[in-house]
């Protein structure tokens, strides 16, 4: 009966904004975000960044935080879901009423897809509205809607590794067990993955060709501020590409990956090798950005179904003696 | 009449794992509860009482065989089930950080009980078993003992016809199982059917009115207490004990003369008889005349103890 889940979510949603976990994680990543939008502003007064659209800047440094705080608030809702209630004994307790175990798992995912909107929702609303205040930032109307569809999909990431901590806190015994695999993965997906695609791409292409230097003159130089900048051969610029290429094939069996494509377009800002005073750059628009985007969207949202729906299955096969 | 049954399993077959490694947790249990009834369900630690309990009530499914309980299927009306029995699982837990009441309201909510009834029920079922005064407090500020009283409160919550206790008394107090017997005694009185699962065999001989002794997942002996006795005096000999005042001394050939005696044994001031058959009528008109009268203090009869029983069922009867 979905009451019974409701029922059950209704508890659990209780729980988590009661409990210190939540408060930890969400201020963590507040204290990342603010910290964030700080480097940006100083960013503007030191006149190293473009002092346009600041808004869609400043969110772009939030997103880079969120790409590896969001995983963090999902692992830590999930990854003693249903291990910590097997090892309390109180699984016991909820398995002995008259209830399906669809309604024990139905109501964690309610409450954790609550708790997740409502922490994203809550962090980047604070995010922003300390950047206003502090920095005396002008918000447009695309940059609030750019801000809403970037809060979504963070949600969406979240949700993801709930997905997968959740389906790991399925059949672990141990919730210590389920926490540190679910760590790992994140720890996987986040830093190592980046660093192994990078060394997949130069034992693919091999060493890179000589930077090439052309001879410095005005055309063939970028000018920013009181600083000249050389530009670097077609041969190595054509390598870089390359390497990008290979890493970015890597790279996307990570969700992680996923998520930035879309808020990287979303905000305007590449993930590569950056050219100079790329950011801050003119921003495609969001229509623009979610069909250009479909595929890492298809990906974001199949991600979290596939482990939730895995969850489901083993949760409600397995027996509890 | 045909007895009414509460649990009726038929050749209950549990088996955990495939291959090799698999382990056969229930071997063919055929197990009869009446209604009513206050059942012990003895075994040693592994031999199979909380599988066969949680069949019972749908958190496992056997391998084979048959189960009803309260003459819904274990399998396909695990729900129904659940909705008319109390359970007290082995290694249940409670939310620590919540209070005892908002546990019990909570349970009280899964149990479909009217929201308007809730509090009073849950307050109730604390009374029971006397932790009334400790509603308010959080469940992780209580003892073992007081966890294991909170959760007889939680079987008690619905006012279920069949509660099922498994291991009810492991980690309390002896005051606190003195209680618990008290409470199952109360509960059989008012017509509940109580299934309760213990290695403890003083325990079965203090509460229950039956029991089943199961050992690697198979029943050695099951039906009324008083069958279980009687199986055994019939096999090991009726035996009494007569007690006579110091420095009497009673003509033993009168005893000997009556029919189906066959051992008697004299030990300072007692007299241990043992017969193929029960002679108490006999020995009680034998006691009330001279010279016995005179020199008896007491007649009793003495029962199998419980460890006898075991030993004797798990010797193959």
């Amino acid at each position: 009966m979905m009451s019974d889940a409701f029922s059950i979510a209704r508890k659990e949603f209780v729980d988590a904004v009661t409990g210190k976990r939540l408060w930890l994680v969400a201020g963590i990543f507040l204290l990342f975000s603010i910290a964030s939008t700080y480097s940006t502003s100083f960013g503007f007064m030191m006149g190293i960044q473009q002092a346009t659209r600041q808004m869609v800047q400043i969110a772009s440094a939030i997103a880079s935080t969120t790409a590896y705080m969001a995983p963090l608030l999902g692992i830590a809702l999930a990854f003693d879901a249903v291990s910590g209630e097997r090892e309390r004994g109180t699984l016991r307790l909820l398995l002995s009423r008259p209830i399906y175990r669809e309604d024990v798992i139905n109501g964690k995912i309610i409450s954790a897809l609550a708790v997740i909107s409502l922490t994203m929702a809550m962090s980047s609303l604070a995010s922003v509205s300390v950047s206003i205040l502090l920095h005396n930032v002008a918000v447009t109307l695309d940059d609030t809607a750019r801000i809403c569809v970037f809060v979504a999909f963070s949600i969406i990431l979240s949700f993801a590794y709930y997905a997968l901590s959740l389906f790991i806190s399925t059949f672990s015994s141990k919730s210590s067990h389920s926490l540190i695999i679910s760590i790992g993965i994140w720890i996987f997906f986040a830093f190592i993955l980046p660093i192994i695609s990078s060394l997949v791409a130069f034992i693919v292409l091999g060493s890179p060709p000589a930077r090439a230097i052309t001879v410095f003159n005005m055309t063939q130089r970028q000018q920013f501020g009181n600083f000249t900048f050389p530009r670097e051969s077609e041969e190595y610029l054509n390598y870089r590409k390359r390497v990008a290429e290979i890493s970015s094939t890597v790279e996307s069996f990570s969700i992680n990956y996923h998520y930035t494509q879309i808020t990287s377009s979303l905000f305007g800002f590449v993930t590569g090798p950056l050219e100079f005073g790329q950011r801050g750059r003119a921003t495609a628009s969001i229509s623009t950005v979610l069909s250009t985007r479909i595929a890492d969207i298809v990906i974001l949202i199949v991600f979290p179904m596939v482990f939730l729906f895995a969850s489901y299955m083993v949760f409600t096969k397995r027996q509890e003696k | 009449m045909k007895m009414e049954l509460a649990i009726e399993t038929k050749n209950l077959v549990k088996i955990y794992g495939k291959g090799s490694s698999s382990i056969k947790a229930l071997d063919g249990i055929s197990m009869n509860v009446p209604k009513a009834s206050t059942f012990g369900l003895f075994g040693p630690n592994g031999s199979g009482k909380t599988t066969l309990i949680s069949i019972l009530i749908g958190l496992l499914l056997p391998t084979s065989g048959d189960a009803k309980v309260l003459g819904f299927d274990a399998v396909r009306e695990s729900i129904e089930i659940r909705r008319r029995v109390g359970l007290l699982p082995e290694g249940f837990g409670f939310y620590d950080h919540m209070t005892a009441l908002e546990n019990l309201i909570f349970l009280a909510t899964l149990e479909h009980i009217p929201k308007d009834q809730r509090k009073s029920r849950a307050l109730e079922a604390l009374e029971k078993v006397g932790l009334k005064d400790r509603a308010n407090d959080k469940v992780s500020t209580f003892s073992r003992g007081m966890k294991q009283r909170l959760g007889i409160a939680q079987a008690l919550l619905k006012d279920p016809e069949l509660l099922i206790f498994d291991e009810p008394t492991v980690g309390i107090d002896p005051d606190g199982a003195a209680e618990f017997r008290n409470l199952v005694r109360m509960m059989n009185k008012e017509g509940k059917t109580i299934l309760m699962s213990t290695h403890l065999l003083y325990e079965v001989g203090m509460v229950c009115t039956h029991a089943a002794m199961i050992r690697g997942g198979s029943i050695l002996a099951q039906g009324s207490v008083e069958d279980l006795y009687k199986s055994v005096r019939e096999a090991r000999g009726y035996r009494y004990e007569i007690r006579i005042k110091p420095g009497g001394e009673i003509p033993l050939q009168d005893i000997r003369s009556i029919s189906g005696v066959t051992e008697i044994i004299r030990s300072e001031n007692r007299v241990t008889v043992v017969s193929m058959k029960e002679i108490g009528n006999e020995l009680l008109s034998l006691v009330a005349r001279p010279p016995f009268k005179e020199l008896v203090e007491s007649l009793t009869p003495i029962e199998p103890s419980w460890e006898e029983i075991y030993r004797f069922y798990q010797g193959g009867g």
